[in-house]
């Protein structure tokens, strides 16, 4: 049996979607058999071939904190989350280290991008446009004090959400977890599903007429709390989260692998982590999304995974009801399975004929396809998929008895560091880097950006066939990936594709291109939307394109949590290591600096006229871009492949004091907690750190909280403490400079860079910059921030 | 418009929309082959210009008058009012 300090359970459920604005409300509406489906009345739809969506109908949604600060998926999901915290008895948590937030979404703030773009173009909507808006004002509603993120997978991403949930409870980072996932209907998805001839004209039919989708709205929440955490305060649980598996097609950017063998690899994953037969399933609830592609995707999956062991398992989407609701589907879907489970009940897809159960019958064999009506089934498991752009695959177990849950079973496992591939406005590889510290450079404007040339493409064997269709995003990803692999010497094959997964952090992630489309359906009407520029728009298609490029088939995850996603993605991807989950982890941080990039920094105030340095108290910092890919590898696998070692990755960290999002003001505290958090994480003290690579762009505002920070924690010890600070030479990237300052400690820790400039902070607060060997560096922490005042850490270690 | 323009104007389209090097592109390249590597998605944009553009639907056309540029040419043409 799974031990309880590794148990997750649910406490607590909250959904607002088209068929109900509450839980009870859609529950109602699930065994009646109620569609949500209808013509839409809040985009233009003049020459669109399709014209439905499954709107939610809720006039409270005003009805909180601040709603001008908010955008709609903001206000969606903190109603569900209300709702859910409600269920499960918490409130308040002032701050508690121990509560995290990980939401998933699609498409974010997308309405507040549309705002921007056609009403004036004004500042207070930049804020609420990315996706990671919603998971911090969501921790800043109900005061949530810990790791607090968004997983970008797209329409997997609910589900993925569930999954890091439990991950980071079973790692010991945390006792109770609001997960889930939320999005609003807007004209952007609208339009590239319309371009993409994806959506039904007629509602989406899923694995029955199968022509197309139907967009949806709405947001799924599920409280998430270790077991011995809702046993001492007697909480009402209403099932266990057994395993999850989340794999990458490596295939196709928008259509899902016709085999299906990847979304089978995540169900087996889900099944075999949980520890529990397939026969334990008794529902499954699918994604069926309505298309072709991914209804008969799906069934080949449920046959070949499913077999003669459990050949009449119960299966059903529920998408006729709520619409697809995109990075809210896993979450809402999750409720349902949920509910399912804990009233032992099957719920249909809907409506079929008699001649059109005929046919389903022909198509998929022994599987119980349940159509038209719920009914009554003893379940003791149920397991809820969903797949995404980018070639996600996503799958989860709730389950009515603990199981015996394989995580984090074999404790201190060493990690090492065996590659790096930097892309950065000092040029496109880890050479191009060391060769411009050596240098010297600095950024010559206020604003600087990195080039993709095919010479990268021809240096790295990328065929035209593949980059002509990236995106800047996609180009920056793919070349720093390909280029980390090269370096590790790490040959992706059949036999390792699945023992190697990718976690990209990044802080703007696809918001640029949502923003050009955007643009595009402004001119041309939402008939004018671009197929080949859609996908674009979801934030994991760089690393998707990755996947693709590479064969990577793993764990396949984005976040995005502002600057400091380019460190999550490491600490994360340790996680998934410890958990055995995967062998090596690409962990990456990526953003790019299209001119809107640069417009948003100007009219939100911290954009410099022209080059700054880390310290100079100036208003505003260099507006940069970049992205580093790090590769992580479990020391034994490392060393039998005879790889190259640059350190070790020891821990990881973090901390956060509740602000407003797109503020840091007030949180400088949280700071002094990522730092002790990762040192008790690595099992060191602070007076074994040798030196810190830092995240100082030159605006003071940001710079006096790292120098505060660090007065405090290390004392008198600061005054001859080495600041390596990256952003000196590639401006503010974002999540590529957080990756790229961990990159800069690596490649000192190895002697690759025998030495940089570094900044020393005097007793007086005065900075003083001057060159430091690298040769006895021996341990270093890595710092990043997040606006609404999250700090993660990493320390990295000297190989021995 | 003659039968060479046409052909320009595609090409200009596969370069600027579909990120196709123009150096490789010749009117009667392969689109779907390994080296330009067309898919799915890119006809829903060749059909998309071409209906815009030429007056032409290509909407459920037989794939064998999207193999080249030459073909689709030939196929504006045939079905040019």
């Amino acid at each position: 049996m799974t031990p309880d300090e590794k148990r997750c359970v649910v406490t607590g459920l909250g959904v607002i979607c088209a068929v109900g604005n509450n839980v009870e409300e859609t529950w109602k509406s699930a065994l009646d058999s109620v569609s949500g489906i209808h013509k839409t009345t809040s985009v233009d739809t003049v020459n669109c071939y399709a014209d439905l969506a499954a709107e939610v109908k809720c006039d409270t949604l005003d009805n909180l904190d601040a709603p001008e600060e908010k955008d709609r998926v903001s206000k969606l999901c903190i109603k569900a989350a209300n709702e859910a915290l409600s269920d499960a008895g918490l409130s308040n948590f002032e701050d508690d280290q121990r509560v995290s937030v990980v939401i998933g979404s699609c498409v974010g703030g997308v309405l507040s991008i549309e705002q921007y773009h056609q009403h004036g173009r004004d500042a207070s909507e930049i804020a609420k446009m990315p996706i990671a808006a919603i998971a911090s004002q969501v921790a800043e509603t109900c005061g949530a004090g810990g790791i607090v993120t968004n997983v970008a997978n797209a329409c997997a991403a609910g589900t993925i959400s569930i999954a890091v949930a439990c991950d980071l409870i079973r790692a010991g980072k945390a006792d109770v977890v609001i997960a889930g996932g939320a999005d609003s209907f807007a004209s952007v998805p609208y339009s590239g599903f319309l371009s993409l001839h994806a959506l039904d004209e007629n509602g989406c039919s899923p694995f029955n007429r199968c022509n197309g989708i139907t967009l949806g709205e709405g947001a799924g929440i599920v409280i998430v709390e270790s077991f011995a955490h809702a046993q001492k305060r007697s909480a009402k649980q209403y099932c266990e989260v057994l395993g999850s598996g989340v794999t990458s097609d490596a295939n196709h950017i928008t259509a899902p692998r016709e085999d299906g063998v990847c979304l089978m690899e995540a169900i087996n994953r889900a099944v075999k982590n949980s520890g529990i037969d397939k026969s334990d399933i008794g529902y499954v609830n699918a994604h069926g999304t309505g298309t072709g592609k991914n209804d008969n995707a799906e069934i080949t999956a449920f046959k070949n995974f499913f077999g003669e062991d459990n050949a009449n398992v119960s299966v059903s989407s529920t998408k006729v009801m709520t619409g697809h609701c995109l990075g809210a589907a896993g979450a809402i879907e999750a409720v349902f399975s949920i509910k399912a489970l804990t009233t032992d009940t099957v719920l249909p897809t809907f409506p079929y004929t008699e001649e059109q159960s005929a046919a389903l019958k022909e198509k998929v064999g022994k599987l119980d396809f349940v159509q038209n009506t719920a009914r009554h089934k003893d379940l003791k498991c149920v397991l809820s998929n969903n797949v995404a752009f980018g070639g996600t695959n996503a799958a989860i177990v709730f389950s009515k008895v603990p199981g015996e849950v394989s995580a984090q079973s074999e404790k201190g496992k060493k990690i090492v560091v065996t590659g790096l591939g930097i892309v950065s406005p000092l040029g496109n590889s880890k050479n191009a880097y060391i060769e411009a510290v050596k240098a010297g450079k600095k950024p010559e404007s206020g604003s600087v950006r990195s080039t993709i040339s095919l010479d990268d493409y021809k240096e790295l064997g990328i065929k035209m066939a593949f980059y002509r269709k990236l995106d800047n995003l996609g180009q920056l990803q793919t070349v720093s990936g390909m280029r980390a692999l090269q370096d590790s010497a790490f040959q992706v094959n059949d036999d390792n594709a699945k023992d190697i997964g990718i976690i990209v952090g990044t802080s703007e992630g696809g918001l640029g291109a949502t923003y050009d489309f955007e643009e595009l359906i402004a001119e041309a009407g939402n008939a004018g939307g671009s197929a080949f520029k859609f996908p674009h728009t979801v934030y994991n298609a760089a690393g998707g394109y990755l996947s693709i490029c590479s064969g990577i088939k793993g764990y396949g995850v984005t976040i995005t949590t502002g600057p400091l996603s380019g460190l999550d993605s490491i600490g994360y991807s340790m996680n998934v290591i410890h958990d055995g989950q995967e062998k090596a982890m690409m962990a990456t941080g990526t953003d790019e600096n299209l001119p809107i990039i640069t417009e948003f920094a100007e009219k939100l105030g911290v954009a410099a006229n022209g080059a700054v340095a880390p310290f100079s108290g100036s208003e505003g910092f260099v507006v940069g871009d970049g992205s580093v890919s790090i590769m992580l590898e479990e020391d034994s696998y490392a060393k039998a492949r005879g790889a190259k070692v640059y350190c070790q990755a020891l821990g990881f960290g973090h901390g956060r004091k509740n602000v407003k999002f797109g503020k840091l003001a007030g949180s400088d505290e949280a700071l002094d907690k990522a730092i002790a958090d990762v040192l008790a994480d690595a099992g060191i003290s602070a007076g074994e750190i040798d030196a810190v690579c830092g995240f100082a762009n030159g605006c003071k505002k940001i710079d006096d909280i790292e120098k505060g920070s660090l007065k405090r924690v290390f004392g008198e010890k600061l005054a001859t403490m080495p600041l390596f600070e990256v952003k000196e030479r590639t401006g503010e990237g974002r999540a590529g400079s957080a990756a790229l300052a961990a990159a800069e400690a690596a490649l000192l820790l190895s002697g690759e860079l025998d030495g940089d400039d570094a900044y020393f902070v005097a007793d007086d607060g005065s900075v003083v910059c001057k060159r430091v060997e690298s040769a006895n560096l021996k341990k270093i922490l890595v710092l990043s921030y997040a606006a609404g005042g999250s700090y993660s850490a990493v320390v990295f270690g000297k190989e021995a | 418009m003659n039968s060479e323009e046409m052909k320009n104007k595609l090409k200009a389209f596969f370069m600027s929309d579909l990120g196709v090097d123009g150096d490789v592109l010749q009117f009667d390249t392969a689109l779907f082959g390994d080296e330009i590597g067309l898919d799915s998605v890119d006809s829903l944009e060749i059909i998309s210009f071409v209906d815009s553009t030429f007056g032409v639907s290509m909407t459920g056309v037989a794939k064998e008058n999207f193999q080249s540029i030459d073909t689709i040419a030939a196929y504006i043409e045939a079905h040019q009012a």
